[in-house]
């Protein structure tokens, strides 16, 4: 323990919520206070109502939420699925071709995402790939953002694998498609699973390279939040970002009760 | 380690992905380059370039992108420096739940945070509303969240986390019984602070800050939802001229720009957390 | 045949681990390799697996050429310190894996996984994972999921290493029991613990330094050990530095000795290998005076640790009632037939005796 004193634990602690709360809770707080206000000019909301989340799970809205759930639905599973191939086909190259594929799939973190929106916006406007104004140009850019983080977690989970498991399972006789399939991705299925809701949460979330791509029959969730908020109705957009939380974190929760399942240790 | 199998099925396996990335994010990635020296009326030349470096609005987007995100970095190094000292050495109950809830705040979107400090410091907001009302003024004297300081705050609000996260995992690798050598040699608090935690946490407050950095300089969200038109980055401007305006050539200039300021950065991150062993 | 190394040898980079290596394990035969860490044993292993590619030499297994090889193609059996039993499986799954992985029919293999876990005695822990059972049961399992895939030969990896000394003693009577019962499988056998290869091997390969320094059975290793190196590792040794006399004896120092000295030339130098059980207290043949410089009660024994010389000679006699005390002058002495004479500088260059 760093602070022997009692009061001087009190202080710190005292620092610690002066400077967590206002900062961090204080935003989630007031968006869901706001999703319930008829009102809000003064020190407190006031005239709770239920209008906003009435507008939000039906008609434009509800439709909203289905093109987001899909989208980060679509992108999760080709980005898990790209990534853990990605990241086991780099592991068993050597060290230097290893790098420079990990160097390859980190580069969309690198690149703003509104920049990647951009490129593909350049690339498939025009024959032979049209994808410009179609839903799939949007998944394709959530596929790309995501994929990078993907490949990121199951590299670090490989790196963590005790080789012992696929050796010993490679001495019994199992080729190596078998210990794949028997041995290593079910011994990677936690890491799987945090990857997949790290990259759903993600995608659930992406508005920049959206913002650039979206087509007028493929709005998902954060896009219609700020159609909302630039409308001058910031209520309705709490409203809209509370239930993009809420099934975010659903989501999360349920793929993190697999994960505890899934776990052995 | 050396193993019995020849190599050159394991590289086709590796090209499928790989593939995939180039058609996916590496060929319009080069296209965009390519569009940026070829303008609308035919052949190469570096003449938007001209154009755009030119433009009061690209140099003050370049200005703002550079500061505001160097002002961000700084805030969130101090800050979540200072955050993840106390939950790991100062603990207290449910200092475990907070760790949790910062790792939960990293799944939700930028954007919620501008718009959550709209009814905290907006004109309309909290904050004015409790000084209008305590000091009986017609108007509250906070109306900073137009301004880079509003995407600042928004942008240490957001990024906090992300140096958090890798400094509680190299505390939590700080064997204790070297605290507890150095407080019963007499040393205390701010000093064991400064000469054994600081230095251990370097590599991990290196490696968080030029990550979010780079984040920062990537901001979009944030910057869109503040909505004010004196607060413009560079990838605010890419959308600007690409969306609002149409005109691509622009858009891809500063896009390319973007990029590099953006690769170079990330270049560094990437030494820096090798270095440090993350 | 079992295993045969032929000039297996195995590099990382300029660091060679196991240098010109050759062996042959013969079938149903328990060859231990003994060595510190370091010196070669686990790569060896390790190339009859297939982990590690020799960058020279071949490899055998059952009169096959298994060096260019992968590993699920050797037929081998393997258990290693760590066990690696897959943790998301039961032990029925863990045992029958191999079996499965084959391609075995599962009637058949629900039958070989019955036989596999009643010859380690582990038949009722079938349905448990591996989480729910202790080191020695997980010992147990990770042997019958080896011996389920009936493989000609077994690699044991430092198996008992990760147990604690009353259960490692167990195992070893259990090993020695399934060698009897399993009379045709050749196990090689990885260890540092001489106890381990003494009471398990039929031979046993002593290494150093990524190369092989001696085979022979334990009697052969321990009572005519053929280097210094060998003859500290396997047991205990008083190595003195002699010379070779004219008339069948040797010149410690000041002393002459009887002791065996085969056909070493007369006028060489030498060094002569006495077991400390075999030195006695008191007069006797080979008479050597010195000064007690510590004594050791174990027990049934006591260790007396002699100066003679500027020499340390240990000593190990049974318990004595009245023993010296350190600083007492004493007389030590050894049977003529307790004595090996070995070549000089043949231990560890970097190794004291």
């Amino acid at each position: 323990m760093l602070v022997h004193s009692r009061g001087g634990r009190r202080a710190v602690w005292a620092l610690f919520a002066l400077l967590f709360l206002p900062l961090f809770a204080l935003p989630l707080l007031v968006l869901v206070a706001a999703s319930f206000a008829g009102h809000w000019s003064g020190a407190l909301p006031s005239g709770p109502t239920l209008d906003h989340y009435d507008a939000a799970v039906r008609g434009e809205s509800l439709r909203a939420l289905t093109a987001s759930l899909a989208t980060a639905a679509a992108a999760s599973a080709l980005a898990l699925t790209a990534g853990t191939w990605a990241a086991l086909s780099a592991h068993a190259l050597g060290r230097r071709a290893r790098r420079v594929m990990d160097l390859l799939f980190m580069l969309p973190v690198a690149v703003p995402s509104v920049v990647a929106g951009l490129a593909l916006l350049v690339a498939f406007s025009k024959p032979p790939v049209l994808l410009n104004g179609t839903r799939w140009i949007v998944i394709l850019a959530h596929t790309v953002l995501v994929t990078a983080f993907a490949h990121q977690s199951v590299t670090a989970a490989l790196g963590r694998l005790d080789p012992a498991y696929e050796q010993a399972a490679a001495s019994l006789g199992a080729r190596p498609w078998y210990v794949l399939w028997r041995v290593r991705l079910p011994l990677l299925l936690p890491s799987l699973g945090a990857a997949a809701g790290l990259c759903f949460a993600l995608s659930m979330g992406e508005l920049s390279a959206t913002m650039m791509l979206y087509p007028p029959d493929w709005l998902p969730l954060p896009v219609l939040v700020f159609g909302a908020t630039d409308r001058g109705s910031p209520f309705t957009g709490s409203a809209l970002a509370v239930v993009l939380m809420g099934t975010t974190l659903l989501v999360l929760l349920a793929l993190s009760r697999i994960r505890t399942k899934a776990s052995y240790r | 380690m050396a193993e019995a199998r020849p190599w050159a099925p394991r590289l086709l396996w590796a090209g499928v992905p790989v593939a995939l990335l180039a058609a996916g994010f590496l060929y319009p990635l080069v296209l965009l380059v390519w569009q940026s020296v070829s303008p609308d009326t035919g052949g190469h030349s570096f003449a938007v370039y001209q154009d755009v470096f030119g433009s009061e609005v690209f140099r003050r987007a370049l200005g703002n992108t550079v500061w505001i995100a160097a002002a961000s970095t700084a805030g969130c190094l101090v800050l979540g420096f200072v955050l993840a000292l106390v939950i790991a050495f100062v603990p207290f109950p449910g200092a475990r739940a907070v760790a949790r809830f910062v790792d939960v705040f990293l799944s939700f979107p930028s954007f919620l945070i501008t718009l959550a400090l709209v009814f905290v410091y907006g004109s309309a907001g909290m904050a004015n509303g409790l000084w209008t009302d305590v000091t009986g003024a017609a108007e509250g004297p906070f109306a900073f969240l137009t301004t880079p300081w509003g995407v600042i705050l928004a942008e240490v609000t957001y990024f906090t986390p992300f140096v958090m996260r890798p400094l509680l995992a190299a505390f939590g690798q700080l064997d204790p019984a070297q605290i507890e050598a150095a407080s019963s040699l007499g040393a205390r608090a701010p000093r064991i602070v400064r000469q054994v935690i600081l230095p251990d946490a370097l590599p991990a407050l290196a490696a968080g800050g030029s990550l979010v950095l780079v984040m920062c300089l990537n901001e979009f969200g944030i910057v869109l939802f503040t909505g004010a038109k004196g607060v413009t980055t560079l990838p605010m401007l890419v959308y600007t001229k690409a969306i609002l305006e149409s005109d691509y050539p622009a858009a891809c200039v500063v896009a390319t720009v973007n990029v590099a300021v953006s690769l170079t950065l990330y270049g560094i991150y990437r030494a820096v957390s090798r270095r440090a062993g993350a | 045949m079992g295993i045969r190394f032929e000039d297996v040898t195995v590099a990382y980079g300029r660091t060679t681990v196991l240098d010109s290596f050759d062996l042959t394990v013969e079938p149903g035969e328990v060859m231990a390799l003994l060595g510190p860490s370091g010196s070669g044993k686990t790569t060896a292993l390790r190339a009859v697996a297939g982990f590690v590619t020799p960058a020279r030499g071949r490899v055998w297994i059952d009169g096959r050429d298994v060096t260019k090889l992968p590993p699920y193609q050797r037929g081998i059996g393997m258990v290693v310190q760590s066990y690696a039993l897959f943790p998301h499986m039961r032990v029925d799954k863990n045992v029958g894996f191999g079996l499965r992985a084959q391609g075995v029919p599962r009637a058949e293999t629900a039958e070989r996984v019955e036989q596999a876990l009643a010859l380690t005695g582990m038949g009722e822990f079938a349905r448990r994972y591996p989480r729910e059972l202790s080191g020695g049961q997980q010992q147990r399992v990770a042997i019958a999921r080896a011996l389920a895939v009936r493989p000609q030969v077994l690699l044991l990896d430092e198996p008992l290493s990760a147990l604690d000394a009353r259960l490692r003693s167990g195992m070893l009577a259990e090993l020695a029991r399934l060698h009897r019962e399993l009379p045709d499988v050749s196990m090689l056998y990885v260890t540092h613990d001489q106890i381990e290869a003494l009471t398990l091997a039929d031979r046993i390969a002593v290494m150093d330094r990524a190369r092989l320094r001696d085979v022979g059975t334990p009697q052969e290793l321990y009572r005519r050990p053929r280097t210094e190196f060998t003859a500290s590792f396997v047991g205990n040794a008083n190595l003195l530095p002699v010379t070779v006399g004219r008339d069948g004896g040797v010149r410690f120092a000041e002393h002459d000795l009887q002791a065996p000295t085969g056909d070493a030339a007369p006028g060489a130098e030498a060094t002569l290998c006495v077991r400390p059980h075999a030195v006695g207290l008191g007069d006797g043949p080979n008479p050597l005076p010195g000064t007690v410089t510590g004594i050791q009660w174990r027990g049934a024994t006591h260790r007396l640790l002699v100066e003679t010389a500027g020499h340390r000679l240990m000593a190990d006699v049974g318990e004595l009632r009245d023993p010296p005390a350190p600083g007492d002058t004493v007389t030590v002495h050894f049977a003529p037939d307790d004595a090996v004479l070995l070549p000089a500088g043949t231990g560890g260059d970097d190794r004291d005796g």
